[in-house]
């Protein structure tokens, strides 16, 4: 095979930075540095003598710019004076093809007796019907056992479960696990939780999904490992820094901890953003009734991905925005998301309709609650719960409803005010001014509010008004 | 060498690509970020991997890599970008993937992810700009500054006080995970040369599956030497290397072993692994056990870890939703891992658990005295109380009306030859004494539970028996 010519060097002096390391790169001195400034660039660019190139190549090499010096190869434009780099390279900038959506399957499952399992199980269970087959996590009580159970069902399904290096790694595997289009979750607990929050910051401006259990535990600092529901405040307003939010659900149960993870999957690829499953410690440990439904998912690639093949080359998974302009842009993209979320708004309303004692509660201190209701309901006194499933977006006209005939309201929370402080806000943002005073029953430190003390907070007030 | 078909025709993300930014980096003069990315945009094409290739930004100076590569892009925090690439890695097996990181990136906020992710030595490629320092904030400190060098972070220099530079290349090499960690530079021609073949080859390792490798580039940044692209490159030369040797710091033969099959989407697989049955179990119990409450009985269990307090709640729970109830059991332990308190809250309803949560059970099986003494007080008013009147010598004085057992749980099981069952006895008692549901309800669960170790339920059944005797015997 006859040699081909090797070609000698070209250089557009609009694509050279005036660097010099062609310079000392030429054994032939064919370079020279110009004496003039290029009114394009305000640089000084090198000249090219090529009466002695013997086309080494070495110059080219040695250029930083990738359209700086550079193999004239025939024909091709060599026209120095032509400024218009469109006319030059084509205005074409890649022949990637253009990723069309591959579809999620749903795959038939026959009904099951109900499993006997605990919350944090439900939840791997559920996450595994969702499709997920990727789990990043470092061990935290009391989430471990989710993370327990990935780790001993994913390889069995050539899935993938990496203990990481930190929560700061899990979050970050997420996000490349997530970039790639596929379903990813973690399971953490409150320290560890806040631990991710810059990454859901970063996986919430590059609009990936991606599931969060967060099994609440006694805080500040490190705490206890007892049930509080510690993070409400950081799941629905501090999700990290920038305009950031999340649907955050709250399941009560064993059933919902596996229901709620399934929808929390469905929910972060509906709208490309990461959500929150809040569970408490005592519901990550308990164990119910868990019936599995009858399908379960078998994830496709979204066409925005980036999946490391042909067809989704030319993607980009970046929160980066340079201008004010395209990044205050993207941020009312992100609100109108936002926005659109406020459907997925959930809660459950149990005897509200003529309850003149509203009980607002999520989580076990729900379940706390609702035997309170019922208690109360057997002593005569009207009671109802209001139970929000997902505490951000607040279900605030089912709260409407629910206190419409209310003459007391009483938050049951394992928190110093967190739940109330959503509750708050939810009536203030939707123009509610007049509701009665909020009473709460509150516990803290890993003590949960027990049923004897919301009777003694209805009942003892009641007397007093009586 | 040549612009190759790797980089974009346009950098249409470089300001929308217009005027001379479509075709300009956005680097300084001289910046060794540019030669580093056209040799491995040339190793990516070289090899023939573009549509595989997935190249992770991270956060300094070459934060925009992905104006350039036409390849699947992601941008990632700072010093996250060899776990982002984990994730991608194992989302695609097929796909190959590139953290591309300075050094502050690498070596200071990212050194957990860097050391974890080398060690993990899941095969990707990780290409390490070192230039002494951080070119993207202005010029402060780097974890690879050198000793005496100044930056606006150590004005005066270097010295002990800002601690010793980090040798990245060697640290890598010291870890088992890597196959292949080399250093080089961009200063002439000969280490250009190098730099190309090395990053080529890291890649290809990659491609292969044999394993992780880490090239770290020694780069000039011109702009906070404050010299000009000569005088860094001789800088790098004379300064840095000494400080930096050049070579290659491990290269082992390694056969391709990451292989990795498509996830397994298969229902009766799954359905197997979290011991789903279609199954239905046998009924045996004629209604809700509405002497004991009307809609909703509960229990506590209490002992010390060992007892099987927290088997026995599961057995009960699991008996309660074989015949169609709902059932809870809330498991509580003290603060030790081993021998401590040991309680369990179980509720079993007709339709629905409320408050899962048993401050005040209706019964009470307690397997020592200090559980008892705790929470005997709490029974409510006719309930029950059993006890293993093995290690509790004394009987509790408690409300009239609850109806006390006192059962030598301990007794029995080590009769039987397994102190192990006690809770089995214990079971048995509880089922005799409030008849919460029928024998066989109970005996098909402990069935269930044991049918891996079928050896054992035999004893078991027999346990059952003699925890149901003891309290007929009380009865008489
Ligand atoms: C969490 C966080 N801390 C700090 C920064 C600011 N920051 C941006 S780039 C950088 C240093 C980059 O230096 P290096 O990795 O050496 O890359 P170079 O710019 O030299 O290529 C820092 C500290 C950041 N972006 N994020
Ligand atoms: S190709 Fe070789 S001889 Fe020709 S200009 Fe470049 S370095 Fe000099
Ligand atoms: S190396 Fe490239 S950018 Fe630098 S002076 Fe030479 S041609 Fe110009
Ligand atoms: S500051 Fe330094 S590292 Fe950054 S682009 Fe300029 S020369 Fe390169």
């Amino acid at each position: 095979m006859a040699l081909k010519e090797r070609p000698k060097p070209f250089l557009l002096p609009d694509y050279c930075k005036g660097c010099g390391r062609c310079l000392d790169a030429c054994a032939k001195d064919c370079i020279t540095l110009s004496d003039q400034i290029n009114p394009m660039t305000g640089l000084v660019p090198v000249e090219l003598d090529l009466t002695n190139c013997n086309a080494c190549g070495m110059c080219m090499d040695a250029c930083p710019e990738p359209y700086g010096l550079r193999p004239a190869h025939e024909g091709e434009i060599q026209d120095f004076e032509l400024e218009d780099p469109a006319k030059l390279f084509g205005v074409k900038p890649c022949d990637a093809p253009e990723p069309t959506d591959i579809p999620n399957e749903f795959l038939p499952l026959p009904r099951t007796e109900p499993l006997v399992i605990k919350g944090t199980y439900a939840s791997a269970v559920g996450a595994i019907l969702a499709g997920c087959r990727h789990v990043y996590g470092y061990p935290i009580t009391p989430s471990t056992e989710g993370a327990e159970l990935m780790a001993k069902f994913l390889p069995k399904l050539d899935g993938t479960f990496i203990q990481a290096v930190s929560e700061v790694a899990a979050v970050n595997m997420m996000y490349g696990t997530a970039g790639a289009g596929l379903p990813t979750m973690t399971f953490t607990s409150s320290p560890g939780f806040s631990l991710m929050l810059e990454g859901v910051s970063y996986m919430i401006g590059a609009e990936l999904p991606g599931v969060f259990v967060d099994v609440m535990r006694g805080g500040p600092g490190l705490g206890n490992i007892a049930p509080e529901q510690s993070d409400i405040k950081l799941a629905c307003h501090g999700l990290g820094h920038g305009n950031t939010h999340a649907i955050t659900l709250a399941p009560s149960t064993p059933q919902e901890m596996l229901d709620l993870t399934i929808l929390a999957f469905e929910l972060s690829f509906k709208y490309r953003n990461p959500v929150i499953l809040l569970g408490d410690g005592y519901l990550g440990q308990m164990t119910g009734k868990v019936q599995l439904p009858e399908t379960m998912i078998k994830p496709g690639i979204p066409k925005w991905a980036v999946y490391g093949d042909a067809m989704h080359r030319k993607n980009l998974i970046s929160s980066i925005f340079l201008t004010e302009s395209d990044l205050e842009a993207h941020n009312h993209h992100l609100n109108a998301k936002y926005e659109a979320m406020k459907v997925e708004a959930r809660a459950e309303s149990f005897l509200c309709d003529d309850a003149e004692v509203v009980l607002i509660a999520c989580n076990t201190p729900a379940r706390t609650a609702k035997g309170a209701v019922q208690d109360l309901r057997n002593q005569g006194v009207k009671a109802g719960l209001f139970r929000p499933i997902t505490l951000w977006p607040f279900p605030v006209e089912e709260l409407k409803a629910a206190i419409q005939g209310a003459e007391r309201i009483v938050v049951v929370e394992a928190s110093a005010g967190q739940l109330e402080d959503e509750v708050r806000l939810a009536l203030s943002k939707a123009g509610v001014r007049q509701f009665p005073e909020l009473e709460s029953v509150r516990r803290m430190g890993g003590v949960l509010p027990q049923q004897s003390e919301i009777m003694t907070r209805v009942l003892g007030r009641k007397e007093v008004i009586a | 060498m040549s612009k190759t078909s790797v980089i974009y025709d346009k950098f249409e993300r470089h300001s929308h690509g217009q005027g001379l930014k479509g075709h300009a980096t956005h680097y300084c003069p001289g910046c060794g970020h540019g030669l580093a990315h056209k040799f491995l945009a040339e190793a990516i094409d070289a090899l023939g991997i573009q549509d595989r290739t997935v190249a992770i930004s991270p956060v300094g100076c070459s934060v925009f890599l992905y104006y350039y590569f036409d390849v699947g892009n992601s941008q990632a925090a700072h010093g996250r970008a060899p776990v982002v690439a984990l994730g991608h890695k194992f989302a695609n097996p097929e796909s190959v993937v590139i953290s591309y990181q300075g050094d502050g990136d690498l070596a200071s906020i990212g050194l957990a992810e860097t050391v974890a992710t080398a060690q993990l030595g899941a095969p990707i490629t990780v290409i390490f700009i070192n230039n002494a320092i951080y070119g993207m904030t202005g010029g402060q400190m780097a974890p690879t500054t050198l000793m005496g060098q100044s930056s606006s972070t150590s004005p005066s220099g270097r010295n002990e006080y800002n601690g010793q530079p980090m040798k990245m290349a060697e640290m890598i090499a010291g870890l088992d995970g890597p196959v292949y960690v080399e250093r080089v530079a961009l200063f002439d021609a000969k280490q250009r040369i190098k730099a190309k073949k090395a990053i080529q080859k890291a890649l290809k390792l990659q491609v292969e599956g044999r394993g992780y490798s880490f090239i770290e580039v020694l780069a000039e940044c011109p702009t906070h030497l404050k010299m000009s692209p000569e005088e860094t490159e001789k800088w790098v030369k004379e300064c840095m290397e000494p400080v930096y040797p050049l070579g290659v710091k491990k290269d082992l033969t390694v056969e391709p072993w990451f292989h990795r099959n498509a996830p397994c989407f298969k229902g009766e697989k799954i359905l197997s692994l979290t011991g789903a049955t279609t199954e239905h179990p046998e009924r045996f119990c004629k209604g809700f056990p509405t002497a004991l409450d009307p809609s909703d009985v509960s229990l506590k269990l209490a002992g010390s870890g060992g007892d099987g307090a927290q088997t026995a709640a599961m057995l009960i729970a699991r008996a309660a939703i074989s015949e169609g109830f709902d059932a809870t059991h809330i498991p509580s332990y003290g603060p030790e891992s081993r021998g401590g308190t040991s309680y369990a809250d179980v509720h079993v309803a007709e339709t629905e658990v409320l408050n899962p949560g048993s401050p005040d059970p209706q019964i009470l099986l307690a397997f020592n005295a200090p559980s008892l003494a705790k929470f005997g007080p709490t029974v409510r008013k006719g309930g029950y109380v059993i006890y293993d009147s093995s290690v509790v010598t004394e009987a509790p004085v408690l409300d009239p009306s609850i109806k006390v057992f006192p059962v030598p749980f301990t007794g029995i099981a080590t009769d039987l030859g397994k102190a192990v069952v006690k809770n089995i006895v214990a079971l048995g008692a509880l089922q005799a004494a409030t008849n919460i549901f029928p024998k066989e309800t109970f005996l098909g669960a402990i069935r269930v539970a044991l049918k891996d170790k079928c050896a054992l339920i035999p004893l078991n059944e027999e346990a059952f028996a003699w925890g149901i005797k003891s309290v007929e015997a009380l009865d008489q």
